[in-house]
Order: structure tokens, then sequence, then C-alpha cells
């Protein structure tokens, strides 16, 4: 006999999960979206409805232009070299061992220290002055580089800060997607005498692609929403150089206080992140190996 | 069963909201005695004849020591009105939070606030106009007691909006070990040629003149040196792209070309300049007179002796003023407006900008306590508290406009760009941000 409670059981039972999710993720995204389309500086009692002025203003700011290319530059800086090191790191250590384990721990030590903490300590490490990266350089006969103070090398030094934090976790994901290849497939290819890197390249690749999926896209989305070590390592400059889309967003909402601006920027991040995503899905997973 | 547990769990949740009530009840005097800061504990409390308010302000170290000591003193003082102290990290942070806490609707009764923005505070309805308050007691108040050269930027638009509370202005910092060192009048630099000079001098004895950020407040004051203004009379063009306003960029550019000064980029230029003073690579750095004591400190700490002076001349002097003011915001109850105007006359009182002036380093606010007994022993023990209480002379409000952050911003960039890009001259760059500043301010 089933009761009304039987039928009512399972929605409850999703009721707090939907909750939530409404709560803290649909309504601001569509508040956000409702925010855009206003000239707003969020406490002010003229709230002006202004259209798509907000996004016209955007696309024809040259220094947004200029922050859409730097945050696309950092994600595909950050994305192909965490995950290239990464995988080779992974293969590497993908055996057993006192001294393969330890360097395992140790290059994922980063991912489990709070960013804010890295980022100061790599704002010490790279002082131009009192530095310890240039202290080694400069007794390495190189001399100094510039840093986080100089255009050209700002965005440079974010990405290894990074990819620093980011290959201990990523290696820990590629050596379980390594061990989780059937070792019977590796003995057929042995006795068919495939070389090495036939072996990589036709065999462990493919096998592979379902983590390397993963990992490009998590490593995308979270690089097209880097903020903290932005905030607290330049402040989006030397002369916008770091300067990348949240933290133009945070600027905007937060400095400025022109909340409906920067919600129209927060409208173009989710867009872009939203397509990127969708497409990824779309083409890779064709190429992805399911087993 | 399952209806057993529900039923169960429902009377837990429900003996659980009693409770609650009752402590509520029951315990209103514990709220207070611990200085509850939420406005429930605010309600309560007043309805027994003692009212929470909650003040929130900026920076740690000396200003925080100084701010918390004097809200002790308050909450002592008196037993109607308990001040909550809360820190809320730099003006930016501050600025932000409390545009937050507004709009949620939980915004501090007074806050510190940074006094350019001022204007987009008030404009936008966040503070309480003080007009009416500072006419009612104006006896108490001794509103023209306040240093003329500071209430600039407590008026928008005709109307009252802050009392000044810790003021400053940027004053030039140098180490006269190093100057007598290499042989420089420790008198001097007085003009930007001296500077130049002595710059010269000490990078032949393999030292750097100057470290110095191009900070938003630091560009000011030479601008204002060179006789110019930041933006138009009437605060809708941008005039920093004039011959004045272009001239501090060329001078900066020109020096740090001939390797005379530093400019850090970034965002920690500014720490960068105080470490290079404090280590003595650099004779000179510009500073807020904030800093006066910690400055004192450190120049004992490391052997050198301190002088402070004015900026360095182009035309004439010319700095300006910097720091916060206090201000109540407009949406607390009047019982709260009530306490919290209270607390701010007593914040600015006579004796307490004496206080905070020695212990910190920022201006004794009122004309009174410039000339007290008091203040004139201590300036001739200690002539570096002295320097930005005679400069104020010099001083000008900072700009109020509401899109003067960003429009800050933009010329700090532009700047940067100058002086790091060889093929930028400083007039195409000031002119560039003049463009997108217009189009700001214009709005």
């Amino acid at each position: 006999m089933t009761t009304a409670w039987d039928k009512l059981r399972p929605y409850g039972m999703v009721a707090p999960a939907i909750l939530v999710f409404s709560l803290f993720f649909i309504y601001p995204i569509f508040y956000m979206i409702y925010l855009s389309l206003f000239d707003w500086n969020f406490v002010s009692p003229d709230k002006a409805f202004v259209g798509l002025a907000n996004f016209r203003e955007l696309l024809a700011d040259e220094d947004f232009r200029k922050v859409l290319g730097n945050t696309s530059l950092y994600t595909a800086l950050v994305v192909s070299l965490t995950t290239g090191i990464s995988l080779l790191l992974a293969l590497w250590l993908n055996r057993s061992g006192w001294f393969h384990g330890f360097v395992q721990g140790a290059i994922f030590t980063p991912h489990i220290i709070s960013l804010v903490s890295i980022s100061l300590l790599w704002s010490w490490l790279m002082d131009p002055e009192y530095g310890l990266l240039n202290g080694i350089l400069g007794w390495a006969g190189i001399g100094g580089l510039p840093w986080l103070s100089h255009p050209d090398t700002a965005l440079l030094s974010l990405v290894l800060v990074a990819v620093w934090k980011g290959i201990g976790y990523n290696a820990l994901v590629f050596i379980a997607g390594l061990q989780s290849i059937p070792a019977d497939i590796y003995e057929a290819a042995s006795l068919d005498r495939s070389r090495p890197l036939t072996t990589f390249r036709r065999l462990t690749l493919p096998m592979l692609s379902p983590t390397i999926f993963f990992l490009v896209v998590i490593n995308m989305i979270g690089s097209f929403q880097v903020f903290e070590t932005i905030a607290i390592m330049t402040g989006g400059g030397p002369v916008n150089a770091t300067n990348t889309l949240v933290y133009y967003i945070y600027e905007y909402g937060f400095r400025f206080f022109k909340i409906g601006y920067a919600s129209a920027a927060g409208v173009i991040l989710l867009l872009i992140v939203g397509v990127l995503t969708l497409l990824y899905f779309r083409l890779l997973s064709a190429k992805v190996h399911y087993r | 069963m399952a209806r057993k547990t529900m039923t169960a769990a429902m009377s837990i949740l429900l003996s659980a909201a009693l409770a609650a009530c009752g402590t509520g009840g029951d315990n209103k005097g514990t709220a207070e005695a611990e200085g509850g800061s939420n406005a429930a504990a605010a309600g309560s409390a007043a309805s027994e004849g003692k009212i929470t308010i909650r003040y929130w302000y900026a920076f740690g170290d000396k200003i925080e020591e100084a701010k918390q000591h004097l809200v002790k003193e308050f909450n002592a003082s008196q037993d109607r009105i308990e001040v909550v102290a809360e820190h809320q990290g730099n003006y930016d942070d501050l600025h932000a939070k409390v545009q937050a806490a507004f709009a949620a609707g939980h915004a501090p009764a007074v806050t510190d606030l940074e006094i350019a923005s001022t204007g987009v505070f008030a404009r936008s309805g966040m503070l309480e106009e003080l007009t009416a308050y500072a006419d009612r007691d104006k006896d108490q108040l001794q509103l023209d007691d306040f240093n003329p050269g500071l209430m600039g930027n407590a008026y928008v638009d005709g109307k009252l909006y802050g009392l000044p509370f810790m003021r400053s202005t940027p004053i030039l910092y140098k180490n006269v070990t190093m100057l007598k060192d290499a042989g420089l009048d420790p008198q001097g630099p007085k003009t930007w040629d001296e500077l130049e000079q002595y710059a010269r001098v000490l990078k032949e004895k393999g030292k750097n003149g100057m470290t110095v950020p191009a900070d938003i407040w630091f560009y000011e004051a030479l601008v204002a040196q060179s006789g110019g203004r930041m933006l138009s009379e009437d605060g809708k063009k941008a005039a920093f792209n004039s011959p004045e306003g272009v001239a501090p960029v060329e001078f900066w550019k020109k020096l740090v070309a001939e390797g005379l000064i530093k400019i850090p980029v970034g965002d920690e230029a500014g720490a960068t300049a105080d470490k290079d003073w404090a280590n003595q690579l650099s004779a000179f750095k510009f500073g807020s007179t904030a800093g006066v004591t910690g400055s004192l400190e450190i120049a004992k700490g490391n052997g050198f002796e301190l002088e402070t002076a004015f900026m360095p001349a182009n035309k004439s002097y010319g700095v300006p003023t910097g720091g916060c003011q206090l201000v109540i915001t407009s949406k607390s109850s009047g019982e709260e407006k009530e306490a919290a105007w209270e607390f701010l006359k007593w914040m600015t009182s006579k004796e307490n900008t004496i206080y905070q002036h020695k212990h910190v380093g920022y201006l004794p606010t009122r004309v009174s306590a410039v000339q007290s007994e008091e203040l004139q022993t201590h300036f001739k023990e200690y002539p570096q508290f002295k320097v930005a209480v005679d400069q104020l002379q010099y001083a000008r409000p900072r700009p109020m406009e509401n899109g003067y952050p960003e429009v800050a911003r933009i010329v700090r960039t532009a700047i940067e760009k100058a002086i790091l890009d060889p093929k930028t001259t400083p007039q195409a760059a000031m002119d560039d941000a003049a463009k997108k500043a217009d189009k700001l301010l214009s709005k």
C-alpha cells in the first residue's frame, strides 16, 4: 500500500538540495542578468533601466578587450602547461617505491595550502629586490627578472604560480587514470613488440582520454575564474597586464560601485565559460574513449 | 515509522526555538555586556536605556590601537551608549563592505570613510546629513574650530556629511644620516630641481634618491605643486592632461630613465618604497603623516636620523589632504543616529584629536588643539610631527566625483605606462587617460 508520504518522499529528499541550488545558483544567475540591464550602484534609490547599454559599453571598452585577451592567454597557458607537465610527471611517478611516493606527496602539497597564503609567499619570492628567486638568479650569474613588476613578465609569473599549485592534483588524477588501465592490454602490446612511444600514443593516451578531458575542462573553468592571486599579487597591474575577467568584475562592482556594468561583465563570463564547456563536451566527446 | 521520526524532529526543532526565545528574553544583560554586535542585540538593549551601535574602521597597527583605545574610553566615559568597534581592512575593503552591508540593511551606525569617497556615498543616500545636528549642538561642537583646510571634503553639495577624524597630508620623509654622509645639506631638498640634484649626488655614492609608487595621492600632490588641478572646476572634465598635469609624469619618467629614482609598479609598489627607505637603500620616501610614529621607530631601530619636510615644490608647495572622516549611515534608527552623533562629537573633540595625533601622527584636526600647550611642547620635542600641520596651508581637498575612484585607476595605469614604455610620451598617456575620464565624468 502506497501512502501519500511514499509518493512525496523522493521530492522531500531532494528538496534541500534543490532549495540550496536554487537559492545560491539559479537565483543569483537570474538576478545578475537582471542587474546587467541597469545603471545602479547597489544602494542608490535611483536605479535606471538602460537596456543593453552596459554590454555596448563593455564591448567598446579597449580595457575590457585587453582583459579578455589576458584571461584567454592565461587560461591557455595554465591549462596546457598544467596538463602537459602533470601528465609527464604522472608517467614517471606511476610506480611504487619510497622516492616516487615522496615526490608525489611533495608536489601535491601546494594543492592543500590556501591560495591566499601561496600568493603572499610567491610575492615575497618574486620581489625584484629582496626576493629569493632573483637572489638565486643573481647568484647563478643570469641577472634578475622583474617578475610581477613589469607588464611583460607579470602574467607569466602568475601562470607559474598557478601551474606550481595545480600539477600535484592533476598528476594525482592522472596516476589514478593510469592505474585503471588494465595491465593485460600493455602485456598484449609488448608481445606485439610495440615501441614505448607507440604504446603511449596508441594505447595510453586514448585510454587516458576521459581523464585528460576532465582535467582540461576543470582547469579551463578554474583558470577563467582566476582571482585570488591577482587580487593579492598584482591588483591587475602593472598597466592592466594581469587584469582578468573576474578581477575586472570585482573592481567595477566593489571599487567603482557600478554593479550593473559589473553584472554585464559577469554575464559575458557566464556565456564564455558556458559555451566553452558545451564546445568541449560536443567536440571532444567524439574523440574521448569511454570503456 | 517515518511519521514518528518527523514528529520527533519537529518537537526537537520547536523546543530549540522556544529555548532560544527564552534566552533572548532573559539574557538581555549578557548580550549587552558582551557587546552583542548584531542589530537584534542593539534593539533589545535600547529598550533598557542603553544602546549598542557598531563602528567600522580601517587599518591595523598604531591606527587600530588608537581607534580601539578611543572607543574603550568612550564606552567608559558614559553609561548610555556602547560602541562596538570592528576592523574591516583598508579603505577599499571597508567601503566595499559598508556598501554591501547597507544593501543588506545591516550597515554599522558609524564608519570611517576615506574623504574622496564622501561624494559617492552621500549622493547614493547612504549617509545621514549632519547639518542639523551640527546646528543644534553648535556650542559643544565648535564646527569652526576644525582646521578649514580639512573641511573641503566634509561637505557635499553644501551639506555637512562627516567630521574630520584621522586626517593627513603626504609629507617627505628624509634619512638625514644618508644625506650627511653624502655631504648634502639636510635642510633640503625644497624644490623638484634640488630633489634631482640630491638624487644625482646620492647615485654617485651608490644610493638611490627615492623609491616612490605612482600613487594617485602623490600624483595629486605633484600636480598641485605644478599649479594644476586634477579635474575642471565643475568636475565634469579631466584637467590632468594640461601641462601642469603632465609635468609630474615627465619629471618622474626623466628621473627613472637616468636611474635617479625608482618607481616600482604593481600591487606591492607602496610596500617596496617603504622597504627601500627602511633599509636605507633610498634616502627619501613620500608618505602619509600617519606614518610619523611608525617611521620614527624604524629610524631608531635601524640607527639613522629621520626628519620630515614639506613635499618639494615645483611652482609652489602643494598637497592633497587625505585620511578619513567619521560618518553616520542613513538607515540606522533615530536612537542609533543620536547615539552615533554623540560618539562622533566625542571622537573628534580637542582632547581626542591631540591623543590620536601623538599616538599615530595624523593631523590634529582642531585649531585649538594645535595651539594647545600640550601640542606646542610636543612639537618642540618632535618637530617631525609639526610638518604636516604647517603644510596644511598649502593643502587642498581631494576630488569627490562619483566616477573618481575609476578615474584614479585610469590615471595610475597611464602613469605606469608612460614610465615603463619608452614609446609612450607622458602627454600621450595623459591625453588618452583624460579622454577615458571625460566619458566617465560627463555622466
